[in-house]
């Protein structure tokens, strides 16, 4: 080896030492988040079967899914991406006070999907048990309502998390992962949404 | 530590410091990964060998045709506990154990990219292994729909309670599902992110490309179980009608969602084991890894190819012809990665200077038993042949000779081969030798006589049998209670060698990797410093050395020449 | 390579074909008798698969034990072997091996499963597309209505339409596409008849349309081959291949005979004591009752 051979065994020291767990965690996240996907495009896909291969589809005395109140719930949870993305970005600028502002609006937005939703399944004339459109229908919005109560109650930890002195100086992980959470809980209920509201 | 010195101070490595260094350690929370590695592998193994008693009682009960051994509830709890235990219990955690011992030893890191995700992980392995045990003590017993739990049968219930073995039965494959999506999410991320620095992709060890490929499948093919699961337990307790007929559901549907996981966890158990033969051979043969670069991307073609075959499992099921048909070819297509592997193998060892230790024994062993199971692989992937031979004995024999044939004797591999490397110790090559007779008489004469069995058209899962098929059920039950005698010496020796084994030197097998430069046990962190890898592995034959630097050597100390 | 090693290996490849080959025909004596025209195709891809897998079986083995009987290190010999790291002529040809087997494997039993044709429509769920073409043993008439086959926990019965007979045990005429609707009240189970090498997995809530040609006279076994849960091995029954005219005489005398219960190895299990050693009382799904019918199977018939 030539005579610099100290330089990249420091090197290699350094690269495994620092890059430890803070970077390797949202590679971790990324590819736990990419096989979670996994769970969604299962019922989906079950969803679909169902949908084309079932007799009698709707339970007796269901026309069909009400669109309307949905719609403005998907609005409200698209959107609140879009603040997610603010308050990440007012992070990046040091604007601490920022930040808060529009995670809490982020929140106020999830919390209030979560409300649209409990309120929608208060008024469904079918229950889980009204065969397999009752329990399709309860699973996909039920798992992915128990998504968006996660990406609620981490987003709701970080914010508690700011206030403890320079928590975001040695990076902030949790923000951008909770956000990343968050987009794909979005996702995920775009494609929902079409599969069961828009496709009737 | 010794990088005191460095410009960056790292952050605490070991969430958890301070382990005890002696047997306690294996039960405590140590976040280390060579100590969770041994904890997997002990604690599989004892579920291996309760796994073992279960089908024992079973080839007692099938040695006369009557079922006069067990009760029929009894008998069809034990398969379906044994099964169940043997992939979720045993096959999963000593697979994850080897893995997690190795690979950060053999990519040229001081531990898993997360710690304390893998001391969770495994811990979550006693918790379901607990569940399962419990099941057995329910009313009603454990679940007896056998371990594929199809509906409706797994929906029956005859207990009516909410707490039944098959609830119980879902909940831990819930957890070990949980459990190994943990395991995979760390492996792949320290296998991705943690090499050491020189070694690119084609410079990684063989067996961590299959560990890789492996988890890879857990992680695209875990969740479609999970779904499945989930729906079914629903079924099972709150009532709703996924996989029930008689209320629009489709059990057909459960059969997809089980399958695509399940077939794909058949190459999750063998794909590792084919990475301990790539590591194993070369050693004792004296030769580099034969086409390294192609065994390392069959293992990732396999990986592609295991996504798309499932339907095999439904060939004689609710499936068009259509689908029989497609899924016939890309079965087969797997055969083709899959044979570049043994035909590797085969010239590896071909021109060698051999020495066959029990390790090798093994190896050579495990894959000749997995020759013959990849042949009668192929056959059970031709739709037509496999509509005779689905779900009889043939089916019960091949996946026995891939299991029990191929991964428990590539395990024994493994385990004869690192064992200096684990304990400091050598083993007996004496009574080695001696449990790898037993084992391979055991293994052919419990699973051989299943095929013609198979063919005859002798139904698996069956507690009685029509008495022209008692010849060869005779001489299965006999190779069984060989087999389990075979685990005596196995068992005699780690124990013994552990605590009074000659001492092993930090390279016994004159072998090349990165476990191999540092000392047998391995210290804490494993590298007094990070390697620098400057060749592809296996280099036996040539001179070219490894490493840049002296891995056990502190960095203060080091000299500036190689 | 030179000219003796060349010789010496073609010497080998042909001993091991003829090894091969004549293990594929030994294939045949190793399956159940031959009594439909399905059994004749399967057991003919079954010889064909072995010929190919004991040559690629006995090569490779014959290969590895070569190298551990010659090949091992002497004991004071520390040195390496050849540092050979691959060779890509021999990893392509390794590969196109392979893939070249594989699609002739494929073809062919692809044409024979096309052949067989014993798959028809699925009921209400019908996804597939009906299999083509018949077998070509099968002349066709005028297609009589399918026979219902009944699956359930834990019993076969089977009804003819015309004349109107229940019957546990499958009476079919010889050489005569025998035509059946698959149906399950309960759980899935599987209609599985081994000298006719024809199976299929019995669905509740679908109808499965399902064919075969038996072509010898004599009594088999029909099994139930996807669990059922716990008397399932108890689930079998007789099938009976006869003679057109036996088989009409049969049709006349269950006719003529007022229905009543069948011998039924499950409820008559559950409805005595347990014999066996261990029995830890796990509650079961209670069996079915024994079908009603005019004709009934017994267990201590002789079966092939």
């Amino acid at each position: 080896m030539n005579p610099a051979n100290l330089d990249p065994a420091l090197e290699a020291q350094v690269i495994q030492e620092t890059a430890h767990e803070e970077d390797h965690r949202m590679f971790g996240f990324i590819i736990f988040l990419l096989s979670e996907s996994i769970i969604f495009i299962s019922f989906f896909v079950g969803y679909t079967v169902y949908k084309t291969s079932v007799t009698d589809w709707l339970p007796a005395g269901v026309a069909g899914l009400e669109v309307h109140e949905p719609l403005i719930n998907t609005i409200v949870l698209v959107s609140s991406s879009f603040i997610i993305y603010l308050a990440e970005r007012c992070l990046h600028r040091d604007n601490l006070w920022g930040f808060r502002a529009f995670w809490l609006l982020t929140m106020a937005m999830g919390s209030y999907f979560l409300y649209g939703q409990a309120v929608e399944w208060m008024s469904l004339p079918f229950g889980f048990k009204s065969g397999v459109f009752g329990g399709t229908f309860y699973l996909l919005t039920g798992f992915h309502g128990l998504h968006v109560l996660t990406g609620v109650l981490l987003q709701s930890i970080m914010l508690t998390r700011s206030f403890i002195p320079n928590n975001y100086s040695g990076g902030e992980f949790g923000v951008a992962a909770t956000s990343i959470f968050w987009h794909f809980v979005d996702v995920i209920w775009i494609v929902l949404f079409m599969l069961i509201y828009v496709w009737q | 530590m010794s990088d005191a010195s460095l410009p960056l101070t790292p952050p605490s490595r070991q969430p958890q410091p301070g382990a005890p260094d002696n047997w306690r350690r294996f039960f405590s929370f140590s976040t280390d990964h060579k100590v969770i590695g041994i904890q997997y592998i002990v604690l599989a193994f004892f579920f291996f060998l309760f796994g073992g008693l279960l089908a024992m009682v079973m080839r007692g009960e099938l040695i006369t045709p009557d079922s006069d051994l067990v009760d029929r509830t009894v008998y069809n709890g034990l398969f379906t506990m044994h099964g169940t235990i043997m992939l979720f219990m045993w096959t999963f955690p000593m697979l994850n154990g080897l893995a997690n011992y190795l690979v950060p030893l053999m990519i040229g890191a001081r531990d898993m990219a997360f710690p304390r995700l893998n001391a969770v992980a495994f811990w979550l392995v006693p918790i379901f292994g607990v569940i399962l045990i419990i099941s057995f003590f329910v009313p009603g017993g454990p679940s007896q729909s056998g371990w594929w739990a199809y509906p409706p049968v797994s929906l029956q219930n005859p207990t009516g309670n909410l707490i039944n073995g098959q609830s119980l039965w879902l909940l831990a494959v819930a957890l070990s599902g949980v459990s190994s999506i943990m395991g995979a999410v760390n492996i792949v991320t320290t296998i991705v992110r943690m090499r050491a620095p020189g070694m690119g992709w084609f410079k990684m060890p063989a067996f961590c490309w299959t560990v890789l490929s492996a988890q890879i499948i857990q992680l695209f093919g875990l969740p479609a179980l999970t779904a499945g699961a989930v729906m079914l337990l629903l079924d099972l307790t709150v009532g709703t009608s996924f996989f029930e007929p008689s209320r629009g559901g489709d059990p057909v549907l459960y059969q997809h969602f089980f399958w695509f996981y399940s077939h794909p966890a058949v190459y999750v158990i063998i794909l590792p084991i084919f990475g301990v033969f790539s590591e194993v051979f070369p050693v004792y043969a004296r030769k580099p890894l034969f086409g390294y670069k192609v065994v390392a991307v069959s293992s990732l073609i396999i990986t592609g190819l295991s996504g798309i075959v499932w339907v095999h499992h439904m060939f004689a099921s609710g499936t068009p012809g259509w689908m029989r048909m497609l899924f016939m070819f890309t079965t087969m297509a797997i055969s083709v990665p899959t044979g570049i592997k043994v035909f590797a193998w085969v010239a590896t060892i071909w021109g060698g200077k051999l020495r066959l230790t029990t390790s090798m024994l093994f190896g050579l062993g495990g894959l000749t038993m997995f020759l013959f199971a990849g042949i009668t692989g192929i056959m059970l992937a031709s739709a037509p042949f496999d509509i005779h031979v689905n779900n009889t004995y043939f089916v019960v024999g091949h996946f026995h000779y891939v299991i029990n044939g191929a991964v428990v004797m590539g395990f024994y591999a493994a385990i004869y081969h690192w064992f200096p490397k684990m304990t400091g110790r050598m083993y007996y090559e004496g009574l080695g030798k001696l449990h790898f007779a037993l084992t391979f008489i055991g293994l052919n004469l419990n699973f051989l006589p299943m095929h013609p069995l198979g063919l005859q058209g002798m139904p698996r899962r069956v507690a009685s049998y029509d008495p022209e098929f008692a010849f060869w059920n005779v001489l299965a039950s006999l190779g069984a209670f060989l087999l389990g005698v075979s685990t005596l010496p196995f068992i005699l020796n780690m124990l013994s060698s552990w605590v009074r084994g000659e001492t092993a030197k930090d390279n016994p097998w004159r072998a090349i990797g990165l476990e191999w430069l540092i000392a047998s046990p391995p210290p804490h962190e494993n590298f007094e410093q990070i390697p620098i890898i400057l060749s592809a592995p296996y280099g036996y034959g040539s001179d070219e050395p490894l490493t840049a630097n002296d891995p056990t050597k502190e960095l203060a100390s080091e000299p500036s020449e190689s | 390579m030179n000219r003796r090693t060349l010789l010496i290996l073609v010497g080998l490849a042909i001993a091991d074909l003829l090894i091969s080959l004549w293990i594929g025909q030994q294939a045949y004596h190793w399956m159940p008798p031959q009594a439909s025209a399905e059994a004749l195709l399967v057991d003919h891809l079954f010889s064909f698969m072995t010929t190919l897998g004991s040559f690629i079986f006995l090569g490779v083995m014959g290969t590895l034990l070569y190298a551990v009987l010659f090949q091992r290190a002497a004991k004071y010999d520390t040195s390496d072997g050849p540092a050979i790291e691959g060779n890509v002529k021999l990893e392509v040809v390794w590969t196109a091996i392979p893939i070249v087997l594989v699609i002739w494997i494929a073809t062919v039993s692809y044409q024979t499963y096309d052949r067989m044709g014993i798959l028809g429509g699925m009921g209400p769920m019908a996804m597939g597309m009906p299999m083509a073409e018949a077998a070509s043993v099968a002349p066709t008439e005028a297609e009589p209505a399918p026979i219902n086959v009944y699956a359930r926990q834990w019993a076969w019965e089977f009804h003819y339409p015309d004349p109107d007979i229940r019957s546990t045990e499958l009476h079919l005429p010889v050489d005569q596409r025998a035509r059946l609707l698959l149906s399950s009240e309960d759980v899935l189970h599987g209609f599985f008849i081994p000298a006719f090498r024809v199976k299929q997995d019995v669905v509740p809530g679908r109808d499965i349309s399902f064919e075969f040609t038996p072509i010898r006279k004599g009594r088999y076994r029909l099994r139930d081959s996807e669990y059922s849960g716990t008397y399932f091995a108890a689930n079998q029954t007789d099938v009976v291949v006869e003679s057109a005219e036996d088989y009409q005489q049969w049709l006349a005398t269950a006719v003529a005979t007022p229905p009543f219960a069948a011998q039924n190895v499950a409820y008559e299990e559950f409805n005595q004591e347990t014999q066996s050693a261990l029995d830890l009382g796990w509650e079961t799904v209670k069996p079915a009752p024994a079908p009603v019918v005019n004709y009934a199977s017994s267990e201590n018939d002789p079966h092939e």
